[in-house]
């Protein structure tokens, strides 16, 4: 169990953390996610024990790693790292990128050849690497270069596997592969995971818990559905719902949009900190969309793009401007068409939230 | 793929131990920085209150004294027309080549870039040597003029013309060399902007190309100006024949005419020379106060000038016949010279002989053992410079704060002073490096050794900090989470990767002590000659034949050198690097 307590850092004047708490269990697969520059491989690079906090702690099974006065280098934390560009040595081939921690890290094989040859195979055998033990990184492709990087983080088994968006240097199929094949990681060395990416889809998918960081501070820690269908921030909800903050007033958990007294919206789960401040966070997808003379709010679409498996309108409503997503088998609208808008009544999983 | 479950069960819980993490280690600092203080600058500023000083008083005697004389003012003007002339030389050919190489497709190019930076990596006294030989009477250029009608004759190098030639011709590699890349990292899309909006491509150059190239051309000029003020060899063998004083020869006068002012006199002379360089540093300063240098843009080598076959041929072999007769023919001209028994007898087999080689090598015991101090005093500097040199740079990559800048700041400042005026400032140290104490270091072969340590160690910081720049961060830490520490680190990972770069740092730091003249023609005593100490005294004597017979051997030995360096730098990206 890592425990991150109450960790600032600094770069001068300029504060990269403010405060970060954050308790990562043993075996636990959490991603940090956030646009560039929150703060969130700052927080990787502490948990490495590349720089210091310039205030708080970290500790790993009640030993603190790091505090103000001292900190624990990354060559004597049990940890393992998967960098964003891979950082393979161009003069080692592949078993030898698998034997070096397996030589050197903390939990390395102090028993005979024969068991660290034996690892050594097991662990290219996990990746699928085996029949490429002794190529030159400059022979791999982006696939395999990301497998050697992986097989690398995991030789020693450490407690904690630090990667620092791993899969951005891929393209776009590569990707998805290389999801599962994380996560197949993750269930065979039940190592604990803090995966920082900025793609909210990748973090959606891939953790049990998603933490998102703006401007140095986390504004959420939650499981990935809670995460996106109740947001509790503005930022979470526009950054990982990526929501229409609509404006109104809150009247006993029914929503009266200011555009459009005539209607109510019934409360499908919305955070307490929304309903303090008026505003429903409706996710592209949670509204419908028809044909004018329907009951609704009513709008004119401004943009239509077709995008395969859905259409995303851009629709004027009053003073705001919303997007709606729509499935290519629901009826069409052209630009300039205007519209009745209501919102879906997506079942809700907590029976507890749906008013009656 | 197998799953295997036993993995997890065998994770150890390790003890974690804490080790020290020295945030306040600014005593550090300080310490370091009073070390490179005392070795760096201190001599430089006890040279500059020695110019102040008679008999323990504060005087400007020497100042006035100096100031009234014709003599000074006369050099002084010498000194400021050769250095613009060279440096204007320099720019124009340094310039043209680099934006040739960088832009115009031409086939050959990397071999062109050897033959570029051949007058660079031979010293430019034996260069100066050569081309005394390539224009003298029984030299080529008078035979193929004699051929010709009218009596016409090569020109006289013993002149302002004949320096200024010289001098350009051995600097204009340093403008090449910092102004190629900064033409290969302009977008090409700048220019087809400027095309797109109706420029043609001789005003887009004017326009467009050469203001964004403004920053390498200004830093490429001020290196040539400060190398033409510093020289000292070229100066020494053209005008010293032909009464011409510049600065640098005028301080090497004063110090080994001993007079009971000598050293005072000198030091005020290098304090005028250190004005003057550093008002060119100034003066570049001023060109590039609003300029803004985008170094993220990618280099980008592929020619952007197509030129049609015939035109293409043409320039390259014009290009190609510059080079030739501007940095192999001299050199050529003068190992055969070195093979005539006697200076002015005409180059036919008849009056060949190994006679010059003989004297140097056999009767004469000055060359070898002058060869041997000098290459003992390289090797050493080399190894001197290689530790401390990458050490140092280290710490300026991974802790760029105002410590290891200063640090470097310190650094340079032997390096970028006239080799004479550091010469006697070494003097002036190390005579007596706590007044009254004399250690005996000055008179020895180690005062060159601290001179040559403390002149080209910033070569070797730069050098391997580039090494540093390239690697990426990433490695190390990758190195670090595997629980790689201390040597390992360094040995497993760091030092491969780093190897080439470090080492063509060093490689550079042992030709310049290999052949440094300047600074020993100043410190040298009996015992400790280096290598250009005896050809500067050859040449000075009168015996050219033996100092081109002794240069021919050097510049065989340097080109071998340099050709293996390359080689092996070749086989360690191929079989360590893997690259392809």
């Amino acid at each position: 169990m890592i425990k991150v307590n109450n960790v600032s850092k600094k770069y001068g004047s300029f504060t990269a953390l403010h405060s970060i708490d954050l308790e990562i269990e043993d075996g636990e697969f959490i991603a940090v996610l956030g646009p560039s520059g929150c703060g969130k491989t700052t927080l990787l690079k502490l948990l490495a024990g590349f720089m210091g906090p310039t205030d708080g702690t970290i500790e790993m099974d009640d030993k603190v790693l790091a505090s103000t006065k001292r900190v624990l280098p990354p060559e004597k934390r049990n940890i393992g790292m998967v960098f964003q560009s891979f950082a393979l040595w161009p003069h080692m081939t592949v078993a030898e990128h698998v034997k070096f921690p397996l030589s050197y890290h903390p939990n390395k094989i102090k028993e005979g050849k024969k068991e660290l040859q034996e690892r050594i195979g097991d662990v290219l055998k996990l990746v699928g690497l085996d029949a490429l033990a002794d190529r030159y990184p400059s022979e791999l492709s982006g696939g395999q270069k990301q497998r050697v990087a992986l097989a690398r983080a995991i030789a020693p088994l450490p407690n904690l596997l630090l990667m620092d968006e791993p899969l951005s240097a891929l393209d776009v199929e590569l990707r998805m592969e290389m999801r599962k094949e994380i996560q197949k990681l993750h269930r065979e060395t039940e190592a604990s995971i803090v995966f920082v990416t900025h793609d909210q889809g990748e973090a959606l998918a891939i953790a049990d818990k998603i933490v998102v960081m703006n401007q140095g501070r986390i504004e959420q820690i939650a499981p990935p559905e809670v995460l996106y269908t109740r947001p509790e921030t503005e930022f979470v909800a526009t950054f990982v719902g990526k929501c229409n903050l609509v404006k109104g007033q809150w009247q006993n958990d029914r929503f009266v949009p200011a555009i459009d007294p005539k209607n109510v919206w019934p409360d499908l789960g919305v955070a307490d900190s929304f309903k303090k401040s008026g505003i429903y966070p409706v996710r592209p997808e949670q509204f419908l969309l028809m044909s004018a003379e329907n009951d609704g709010l009513q709008g004119v679409v401004s943009f239509v793009q077709y995008q395969g498996h859905e259409i995303h309108y851009t629709v004027e409503v009053g003073e705001e401007t919303w997007t709606i997503h729509e499935s290519v088998f629901a009826s069409r609208f052209n630009t300039g068409d205007v519209v009745g808008i209501s919102l879906k009544n997506a079942p809700i999983q907590n029976e507890s939230l749906v008013p009656n | 793929m197998t799953a295997k479950q036993p993995m997890v069960e065998e994770r150890k819980k390790r003890d974690s131990s804490f080790s020290l993490f020295f945030q306040k280690n600014s005593i550090y600092k300080v310490i370091g920085l009073l070390v490179i203080f005392v070795f760096f600058l201190l001599p430089v500023l006890r040279l500059v209150f020695l110019s102040f000083v008679d008999d323990g008083a504060v005087t400007l005697q020497y100042y006035t004294e100096i100031l009234r004389e014709p003599a000074t003012w006369k050099t002084v003007q010498n000194t400021l027309v050769i250095v613009a002339g060279s440096t204007i030389l320099a720019l124009a050919l340094g310039v043209f080549f680099s934006w040739i190489v960088a832009y115009v497709q031409l086939s050959g190019k990397r071999a062109m870039q050897l033959f570029i930076f051949l007058p660079f990596v031979i010293p430019s006294y034996i260069t100066t040597l050569a081309w005394t030989q390539f224009f003298s009477a029984s030299g080529p250029v008078n035979a193929m003029l004699s051929w010709l009608p009218g009596s016409l004759e090569a020109p006289n190098l013993y002149s302002i013309g004949g320096i200024i030639l010289l001098l350009g011709i051995s600097h204009y590699p340093l403008v090449y060399l910092f102004t190629v890349n900064v033409f290969r990292k302009i977008p090409r899309e700048l220019e087809e902007a400027a095309a797109t909006s109706g420029l043609s491509r001789k005003r887009a150059l004017w326009k467009v190309v050469l203001p964004l190239a403004l920053p390498g051309i200004a830093s490429g000029g001020l290196i040539a100006f400060l190398s033409n003020l510093d020289n000292f060899g070229i100066p020494a063998f053209l005008g010293t024949p032909a009464n011409i004083r510049v600065l640098s020869t005028y301080i090497y006068e004063q110090v080994v005419g001993f007079g009971p002012s000598a050293f005072s006199r000198a030091a005020v002379l290098s304090v005028i020379l250190g004005v003057i360089a550093l008002v060119g540093t100034v003066f570049q300063w001023f060109l590039l106060r609003r300029s803004r240098v985008n170094e993220t843009n990618r280099s980008d080598s592929t020619p952007r000038i197509h030129l049609s076959a015939g035109k293409q041929k043409l320039l390259e072999i014009s290009l190609w016949t510059f080079l030739l007769v501007t940095s192999l023919m001299p050199l050529i001209t003068m190992g055969a010279l070195s093979l005539i028994s006697a200076y002015g007898v005409p180059f036919n087999l008849e009056n060949l002989s190994l006679r010059n080689y003989e004297y140097v090598f056999l009767t004469d015991s000055k060359p070898l053992s002058a060869l041997s101090n000098s290459l003992q005093l390289a090797f050493f500097t080399m190894l001197l410079c290689l530790v401390l040199g990458t050490a140092m740079a280290y710490l300026r990559f991974k802790h760029p704060d105002w410590s290891t800048k200063a640090a470097e700041l310190f650094m340079t400042i032997p390096f970028a002073l006239p080799g004479t005026v550091f010469a006697l400032c070494m003097i002036f140290m190390w005579l007596e490096p706590v007044p009254g104490w004399n250690p005996g270091i000055y008179g020895t072969v180690w005062i060159l050794f601290i001179a040559y340590a403390t002149r080209f160690l910033v070569l070797q910081v730069r050098g391997s900090y580039t090494a540093f720049l390239q690697i990426d961060p990433s490695m190390e830490e990758a190195a670090r989470t595997s629980g790689a520490v201390g040597w390992v680190k360094w040995r497993r990972i760091l030092l491969p990767l780093l190897f080439p770069g470090i080492l063509s740092g060093a490689l550079l730091v042992f030709l310049m002590a290999l052949t440094e003249l300047t600074v020993s023609s100043l410190l040298w005593s009996s015992g400790s000659e280096t290598v250009g100490v005896v050809i500067f005294g050859y040449e000075q004597a009168g015996y050219s034949t033996y100092s081109t017979a002794f240069s021919t051997v050097l510049v065989l030995g340097i080109l071998l050198g340099g050709g293996l360096f390359m080689l092996l730098g070749k086989l360690w990206d191929r079989k360590v690097l893997k690259t392809k």
